[in-house]
Order: C-alpha cells, then sequence, then structure tokens
C-alpha cells in the first residue's frame, strides 16, 4: 500500500460554507444593531427590556459564534499555534502596559497582531475565541464576542490595505477602528447590562445622561470618547511589536508576503 | 469535585437554562434565590470562597457603573430622595440599578459557578468528542495551559532585563520587556506548527479521544431539556407580557 | 512520480535548497542515502544546516510559494521531485508515518495541551481515529518497549528537559515511522539521561527503525556512517570529533583579594521557602570556580543570587561587579541587530562604548553585527547574549550552563573569554552539565546537594 505523501488539492466546499456563514453572522449583526437603533426601546427592566437584552445578548453571540465556525476549518496550522499565544499576549501585555503607564483597558494587542501577521479571518476568529475563552472567567465578555472579532477581522483588512507600511498609518487604522467596534458594541452595554464594567466609565455615561441624552446615546458617546485612542494606541504598539520580530519569522505567513504588509521593512 | 461525575456540556447547559429564564422573568426574589442556590452549590464543592471573591471583583464595578448611569443621574421619576446639582436620586431610579444588578449578577455567579465546576481537561476533551471542528479543542486547551508558561517566561524575562541595570524610561521599560515575550513565544509558535501538523492535527477524518468523558442517557436528556427551555423558557415567559402590551 | 525500486529507507539528491528571501543556497550538491535499520550520524556546526537537512527530510521544507528546492527524493518506493517552480504540497500526516523529526527542543514536538504522558503518546492516533480500545493497547505496548510506564500519569509539563526528550521519543515511535531524524537528541544531557536517551535508541533500532542523527559531535554514539556537514555540503567525514580544547590554569595567589564570598547564607525567594541553606563559598581574584550538583540543588540560585536577584535572608554576601549569563539567554534579547543589542544602554560617548566591536571582533560576532539576533544560529545567539554581558566588563563572571547550545568553536571562544577575565584579576563562577568543561576550565569544582532542602530550584511564579 501506498502511505499518502502529498496532498489532493481540497475541494471549494469548506469555502463556499464559509461564505455563507459569515454572511449570515454579519447580516445577523448588522441587522440587530440597525433595530435596536432604530427602535431605541426603552424601559429597561419590564417585560419588554429583558426580551430585548436576552435578544440582544443572544444575537451579538451567535453572530460571533456563526463567524468563528466559518472561519475555524480553514486556518493553517502556523494560524492555529499562533493563535493561542496571541490570546496569552492579550492579557500579559494589556497588564504589562497597564502597569507602566496609565492603566487602559489594552486587551487587544495580540488579536490585532494575528490580525496583521495572518489576516483578517484569523483576527476575527482571534477575537471570537479570546472572548469565549475569556467568558470563563468573566461571563459578562460574552456578548462583546462580535465586537472583538471586528478588532481582528479590521486589523487584518487595515494591514492588507497597507496600514503597516508607514509608521504613522497602524494608529490611523486603529482610531478608526475604535469608532466602528465602538459604535457596533455600545448596543450591548446599553440594552444588555444597562451600564458599563467599569466605575469611570460609568460616570462618563451618567454624565451625558444628565444632559439629557437617551441611554443608547450617552453609551455610544463615552465609547467614542474611549474606545478610538484605545485602539489607536493598540494599534499602534502591535504595529511597533510586528516590526521587531525577524524578517524570517514575519515572512514566514503566507498573508503578509501576498499583499506585502510590511512594505519595504519586510524585504530587509 | 463535584462536577466530575457531570458531562460539562450539563453543567453548562444547565446554568445557560437558569440565566435565560431568570433573567426573561426579572422578578428579583427569583434571581436572589437562584444566587443563593449557586452559593449552596459552591459551598458544598468547597469553592465558595473563589466564587465569591471571582463574582465581586466582576458585579461591583459594574453595579456601582448602574448606580451612577440610573440612579444618581437620573432622568425620570417622581419621587425624589435627593437633589443637589446635577445630581438627582430617586426611588424609580435606585430600582431599576438594583434591578439590573441582580440581572447582571445572576449571570455573573452562575458563569463562574461553572468554570469552578468543571475540570478544564474534561471540557476541552468534550469539545474534542463533540462535533465542533477539531480546531476549537486545541485552541481551547492551548490558550489554557499556555498562560501559566508565558506568565512564567515573563517573570525570567523581567530578571534579565533587571541584570542589564538599565535605568529607562516607560517605553524602554515596556520595550525590554513585551519584544523579548513577544519574539520568543511567536518563534515558538512558528517552530511547534510543523511538528503539529505531523502529529496529523487538525485531523480531517473522525477523530477520536484517549480520555473518557462520564456521560449517561439521562445526562442527555437533561440538556436537550436544558437547551429548549434556554430558547423556549424565555419566549413562555415574555409571550403573555408582550401579548399584554 | 514514478515508482523505482531501491535499496536505501530513504534517499535524498538535492541540487540546490534557499530559503525564503535568503540570498544564498542553505544547502547544495548533497545526495544521501540511508541503508534500513542504520545508524547515519550528520556533523556539523551549530547554523551549519543540519535541522534544515532533517526538516527537507521529514516533509516540512521547502514551504510551498516560500522556498526553493532542486532535487528529488525517494521514500517508500515514491520518487517526489522538486523544482524551483512546483514544491509538491506535503501531506504532513502521511509523510510523519515514513519519517519522523525529533526536533532539537523536545517540547516542540509535544502538543503542549494534554494533561498526562499517557494522553500525550495517544494525541497522534487521536487525530487518526484509532478505536479507543486499539488506542490504549499500542500506548501501553510503546510504554512497555521502552520502559516508560513510571511516566505514564505524569503531567508532560513537568518533566525535566531528559524525561520530556523520552517522552517526545515515544510519541513519535507511536508512529511506527521507518526512518527517524533526532535532532541533537543527546544535547544537555545528563550522563544518566544520555544512558537513558542511547538505550532507548537502541530499542528504536532493534524494532527496524532507520536513524539519522544531527550533532554537533558524535560523542558516545556508535554510528555505522559518519558525514560532516560543512559549507552546506556533505563531506564524508575524516574520522573522529575533534578533540575537546584544553586549557592549562596557572595556581591562584593564596592571598589574592576574595571577590565574592557567601558566608552562611541563607538564600531564597524574598516571599518563598530558603532554596538553599548554610551556604558557604569564596571566590579568589583570577580563580575559576564550577558549581556541579544534581538538578534541584540550588545552583542557579547561588548565581542569581550573587547577580542580585535573590535575597541573602541571612548570613552574609559579599560581591563586587557581576555579570551573570542566564541559562536561557534569549529572555533578554529584543533589538534588531547584534550591534544594537550589545550597545544598549551604554552612553554614546562613554569608554565602555568603545569596547563594543572589540567585545564582537573577540566572540566571533563581527561579520554578524547587522544582523536580526533571532536569525542567527543558537551557539552564535547565545554568544550575544554573552557580549552583552562582557561588554560591561564585570569583574566576576558569573555563568549558568553556558555550554548549553555552544558548538566546538563557541566553546573555544567562550574559554578564550574566561582566560581574559582571568587574567586581568577577575573571577569566575559557573554551573555545567558537561564534566568535560568543567575539568578543562574550573580550578576547583564546588558540589551542591546532599544535605540541602530538595525540591526543583523555582521562581514563585513559575510554580
Amino acid at each position: 500500500m501506498s502511505p499518502h505523501l502529498i496532498l489532493v488539492e481540497t475541494s471549494d466546499r469548506h469555502r463556499q460554507r464559509g461564505r455563507l456563514l459569515t454572511t449570515i453572522g454579519t447580516v445577523l449583526l448588522i441587522g440587530t444593531y440597525l433595530m435596536l437603533v432604530t427602535t431605541q426601546p426603552d424601559g429597561l427592566v419590564d417585560g419588554l427590556g429583558q426580551g430585548v437584552a436576552l435578544a440582544t445578548f443572544a444575537a451579538y453571540l451567535a453572530a460571533a459564534i456563526l463567524l468563528l465556525a466559518a472561519v475555524l476549518p480553514d486556518l493553517p496550522v502556523s494560524t492555529l499555534t499562533l493563535i493561542p499565544v496571541a490570546l496569552a499576549l492579550n492579557i500579559l501585555l494589556g497588564q504589562l502596559v497597564g502597569s507602566v503607564m496609565i492603566p487602559l483597558y489594552l486587551d487587544s494587542i495580540g488579536t490585532v497582531m494575528v490580525g496583521f501577521l495572518a489576516g483578517r479571518r484569523a483576527g476575527a476568529a482571534t477575537g471570537v475565541l479570546g472572548t469565549l475563552i475569556w467568558s470563563l472567567f468573566s461571563p459578562t465578555v460574552l456578548p462583546f464576542a462580535a465586537g472583538a472579532a471586528l478588532v481582528g477581522f479590521l486589523a487584518g483588512t487595515a494591514a492588507r490595505f497597507g496600514a503597516l507600511r508607514r509608521v504613522y498609518l497602524a494608529p490611523v487604522a486603529g482610531l478608526f477602528s475604535g469608532v466602528v467596534v465602538g459604535v457596533i458594541s455600545a448596543p450591548v452595554a446599553a440594552f444588555v447590562f444597562g451600564g458599563t464594567s467599569g466605575v469611570g466609565t460609568g460616570a462618563v455615561v451618567a454624565a451625558f445622561r444628565s444632559m439629557g441624552d437617551s441611554l443608547l446615546s450617552a453609551v455610544t458617546k463615552q465609547a467614542l470618547l474611549s474606545d478610538p485612542g484605545d485602539k489607536a494606541l493598540v494599534f499602534l504598539l502591535a504595529a511597533l511589536l510586528v516590526y521587531a520580530l525577524p524578517g524570517r519569522l514575519s515572512g514566514g505567513f503566507d498573508f503578509v508576503r501576498r499583499y506585502r504588509v510590511l512594505g519595504q521593512r519586510g524585504t530587509r | 469535585m463535584a462536577g466530575s461525575s457531570l458531562h460539562p456540556f450539563t453543567i453548562l447547559a444547565v446554568a445557560a437554562a437558569v440565566v435565560a429564564t431568570t433573567t426573561a422573568a426579572g422578578i428579583w426574589w427569583i434571581s436572589a434565590a437562584v444566587i443563593t442556590g449557586c452559593l449552596v452549590l459552591a459551598i458544598r464543592a468547597h469553592c465558595a470562597r473563589k466564587l465569591v471573591l471571582l463574582s465581586c471583583a466582576i458585579i461591583l464595578p459594574a453595579f456601582t457603573s448602574q448606580l451612577l448611569i440610573h440612579a444618581v443621574a437620573a432622568t425620570h421619576g417622581t419621587r425624589i430622595l435627593l437633589a443637589a446639582g446635577p445630581v438627582t436620586i430617586t426611588a424609580e431610579g435606585l430600582g431599576l440599578a438594583a434591578a439590573l444588578g441582580l440581572r447582571t449578577a445572576v449571570l455573573v455567579v452562575a458563569g463562574i459557578l461553572c468554570t469552578l465546576l468543571i475540570d478544564r481537561h474534561q471540557l476541552v476533551a468534550a469539545i474534542d468528542l463533540s462535533k465542533a471542528p477539531p480546531q476549537l479543542g486545541y485552541l481551547v486547551a492551548a490558550t489554557l495551559f499556555l498562560l501559566p508558561q508565558l506568565a512564567g517566561k515573563q517573570h525570567a524575562i523581567g530578571q534579565a532585563q533587571q541584570l542589564r541595570g538599565v535605568d529607562a524610561g516607560w517605553f524602554q521599560r515596556l520595550r525590554l520587556r513585551s519584544v523579548p515575550l513577544v519574539l520568543g513565544s511567536l518563534q515558538d509558535a512558528a517552530i511547534r506548527a510543523p511538528h503539529l501538523a505531523a502529529r496529523g492535527f487538525p485531523a480531517t477524518g473522525s477523530r477520536t479521544r484517549w480520555r473518557t468523558v462520564p456521560d449517561s442517557p439521562c445526562q442527555r436528556r437533561i440538556r436537550y431539556a436544558a437547551v429548549a427551555c434556554t430558547l423556549l423558557g424565555p419566549l413562555a415567559i415574555l409571550a403573555p407580557v408582550w401579548m399584554g402590551a | 512520480m514514478g515508482r523505482r525500486q531501491t535499496t536505501a529507507a530513504v534517499s535524498l539528491e538535492l541540487e540546490g535548497f534557499r530559503y525564503g528571501s535568503a540570498p544564498a543556497d542553505a544547502l547544495h550538491g548533497i545526495s544521501l542515502q540511508l541503508p534500513p535499520g542504520s545508524l547515519t550520524v550528520v556533523r556539523g556546526a551549530s547554523g551549519a544546516g543540519k535541522t534544515t537537512l532533517g526538516m527537507i527530510l521529514a516533509g516540512m521544507l521547502p514551504r510551498p510559494g516560500m522556498d526553493t528546492m532542486t532535487g528529488h527524493l525517494e521514500l517508500a518506493g515514491t520518487r517526489i521531485g522538486y523544482t524551483p517552480e512546483h514544491t509538491p504540497r506535503i501531506d504532513p500526516a502521511g509523510w510523519a508515518t515514513q519519517v519522523g523529526l525529533l526536533p532539537q527542543e523536545a517540547g516542540h514536538y509535544l502538543s503542549g495541551i494534554r494533561e498526562t504522558v499517557a494522553e500525550e503518546l495517544a494525541f497522534t492516533l487521536e487525530n487518526a481515529g484509532v478505536p479507543a480500545p486499539d488506542m490504549a493497547h499500542r500506548v501501553e505496548r510503546i510504554a512497555r518497549d521502552f520502559d516508560l510506564e513510571h511516566l505514564l500519569q505524569r503531567d508532560p509539563a513537568r518533566l525535566s528537559g531528559g524525561q520530556q526528550r523520552l517522552v517526545a521519543l515515544a510519541a513519535l515511535a507511536v508512529n511506527e515511522s521507518k526512518v527517524l531524524v533526532l535532532d541533537e537528541p543527546l544535547a544537555g544531557l545528563d550522563a544518566r539521561a544520555t544512558a537513558l536517551v542511547l538505550d532507548f535508541m537502541d530499542r528504536l533500532r532493534r524494532r527496524g527503525c532507520t536513524l539519522l542523527v544531527l550533532a554537533c559531535t558524535t560523542g558516545v554514539l556508535d554510528p555505522d556512517l559518519v558525514l560532516d556537514l560543512e559549507d552546506g555540503t556533505l563531506h564524508a567525514s575524516p574520522g573522529g570529533d575533534a578533540p575537546y580544547p584544553v586549557t592549562k590554569r596557572g595556581s591562584v595567589t593564596p592571598d589574592a583579594p576574595v571577590l565574592l564570598e557567601f558566608r552562611d547564607a541563607d538564600l531564597g525567594y524574598s516571599s518563598g521557602t530558603s532554596v538553599l541553606k548554610d551556604f558557604e563559598l569564596s571566590v579568589r581574584a583570577g580563580e575559576c570556580v564550577g558549581l556541579s550538583g544534581p538538578n534541584g540543588a540550588g545552583k542557579s540560585t547561588v548565581l542569581k543570587a550573587a547577580a542580585g536577584l535573590l535575597d541573602c535572608r541571612s548570613g552574609s554576601l559579599r560581591a563586587t561587579d557581576t555579570g551573570l549569563l542566564l541559562q536561557n539567554p534569549t529572555d533578554q534579547l529584543f533589538e534588531r541587530t547584534v550591534l544594537r543589542e550589545v550597545s544598549f544602554g551604554l552612553t554614546k560617548r562613554g569608554q565602555l562604548r568603545q569596547q563594543v566591536p572589540q567585545v564582537l571582533e573577540q566572540l566571533g560576532l563581527a561579520d554578524v553585527a547587522e544582523s536580526h539576533p533571532y536569525e542567527l544560529p543558537a551557539s552564535a545567539r547565545r554568544l550575544v547574549a554573552l557580549a552583552t554581558v562582557l561588554v560591561r566588563e564585570p569583574k566576576v563572571l558569573l555563568l549558568d550552563e553556558p555550554t548549553e547550545a555552544l558548538d566546538q568553536e563557541g566553546i573555544i571562544r567562550l574559554l578564550q573569554v574566561i582566560d581574559g577575565i582571568l587574567e586581568v584579576g577577575g573571577a569566575v563562577l559557573f554551573t555545567c552539565h558537561d564534566w568535560r568543561f568543567m575539568e578543562a576550565t574550573a580550578h576547583r569544582v564546588q558540589h551542591l546537594g546532599g544535605n540541602g532542602p530538595r525540591g526543583r530550584d523555582r521562581s514563585p511564579t513559575t510554580g
């Protein structure tokens, strides 16, 4: 019997299934968001409020899991060994930055690095997985999985279109991503939990509320105050870390070579 | 551990059902009863201390935030308890914050109790034996076991840099600590990949596990019931309210 | 892809192999046939391309779309051709049933996600979908054949380096590959672990396995064939290993000043328990002292305490101007070039800065000053870490397992460095598993262990 030494080219069936799941996930996420923004449900704890809370929770989580299911079977092994490292780095680097600088909530440096090195699909998967695993220790992060997926996805997209070829482009891309992620995640904080996870952010939302804003717009404004800055810094730090890698390591990623992610830096 | 004879998915499914129906019901004494129930279970499994500490670390800041948003800066409610400048505390606002706090607390306490009851290796084995893609089990396991390893590595890096005796600003200090960590761990990940592939990962056909996860037809029925309850319970509770509205 | 009858278990005809963006071929003009059941050793210095050769045989290189290779491989009656235009996509699992590779660091072969050694051994079988009873049977048989039954229930992450290598070898053996490529299987092992790994290799050969060992020296192995890998190509070996470098140590002046002194010292981490109690040691100027003892006797602890990383909780510790090379020196490398790494933290016009080119020259690193430290071979990377210590001109040089990963040339450089320190009235204190190095360089050896507290030397966070 002859052993299997050479791979047979695989069919496109996987890919089609992946596209379908991605589409359903994206439609679910955007549909839920638009529904919440247009109807602006009032009353947080009567029957209507509980229904909205559960529906938002379920829709955001389901969207994230669909995106994960779409991407996971296609990831190469080199990305699979990278993701756990990135998730551990999310936590460790976040703590490290917090210990030497102002205590910011930088919990996505690793996710962004995966986006930069392995592309937007891998980045999105990293975001969702990180949230799922982190939810074992902090269950309230579960519905934010979709936002985390978006961070990784946008990081990969930015890298693909050259955001790492110049140092100053990375924080700009981060700023933009922060706006998108902040806006998309705001309904979770507003309608599922009726507030934020920290005292400082809670005070900011309370200030907007006392100026007459609705809950969703107050939470969104608070997110727009903190998220873009946070993501700009995260993108910048992740870019600097990627620059520090030896060319042989960063050049080992298909995505980096194909889209010339590092531009001139990669050829040194 | 108390959970050792239970399939990890059974625990998770029951928890999901309880959280979903409790949230939908939104009645304070049911929520309080669920939290008390979780505490009793934790006491029996000898992990009550951990449960309380971990839960409080999440619930307290979240509840403070809810208090600030709904009670201190209340925009509605007639029974004003205190009004001083921008601060307006109303009874309705306090009630609203308390209800939201309870909702969060149920999720947090039940979720963390699951984490404490489930053995991580059993959870990974259960994921591997389920219909989930083979990559999922590896990623969950690798992340859980890598974190303490990398934390140890970070400690070693801290020592190594201390030896250099460099008096540097915050940016240099950050660079000294983070770059070796990232370089080393990414290099490690890159080296591991071909060996993992050589060991047949990810499996393309059917896969098996050395480890067995305790399960029974009874548990399986409980799981199906719990999943049905998670999906239909809230509907059953909320439909009459919506009809009324 | 044609079929042809060959006698070799695997045969490689390689015109050239080049890494992705490298300017030159890493390997060229190689013709290698491994007769079934034979033991072949490929010798070469660190960075000569041994690992590259092993990975080509194991089907892990060239990576499609990156590296280029011209030549062909014959394996299991199949001929696989490589051209720069076309690199075949390898089925890694299928290939591994023919050729398995044990990486230099055995931990890289282990999945790292299993609770017990038994589960780790079963990992490949699980992925292949082998039914559970069959799997248990095969794992037990391997454990019995290789005397590993006592390790089956242990946590793979808590094994010693030698045990980890045995487990990785057993995990490879589960695959029943016809050919095994072992990358530095004996490096960094003490005498006991070396004997166990050698015994393991014997058992593998008795099962009919063809072995290829990649190593710096033949050492204690008894191979059928030895080949030297030099300048990217294989040569028939002229004979045995080069003689181990010998240094002549003069005697120490008895009234030389004491540079490092432990008196009745109790060493440990400020929070944890003591690792070493009642420790006595003094090192005079011009003296080179070796520390020996089993794992966990506290050798690293002594060096860390001397360098000021640990507290001396009672007794006294006097140390002047120390510099420590850690066991895992890559922990401190972070710059993009060797030159910047070594110059880091030195003031631009300072006197120490002037020494940098000289130190690089002394360690043979002048040619790679502009390379990324991580792209250097392991031996040179270790020397870069040594350079970062030397450039600060320490009076007392502390070395934790300095010979690990060093090839022959690296060891010669290290011996020269030690000579240099002693000549200018400095002192050296080191730990080492390699008794030949110990004999070659130490004036005297202090043995640790015996009545000290047991347990592994570890920090509170890694425990």
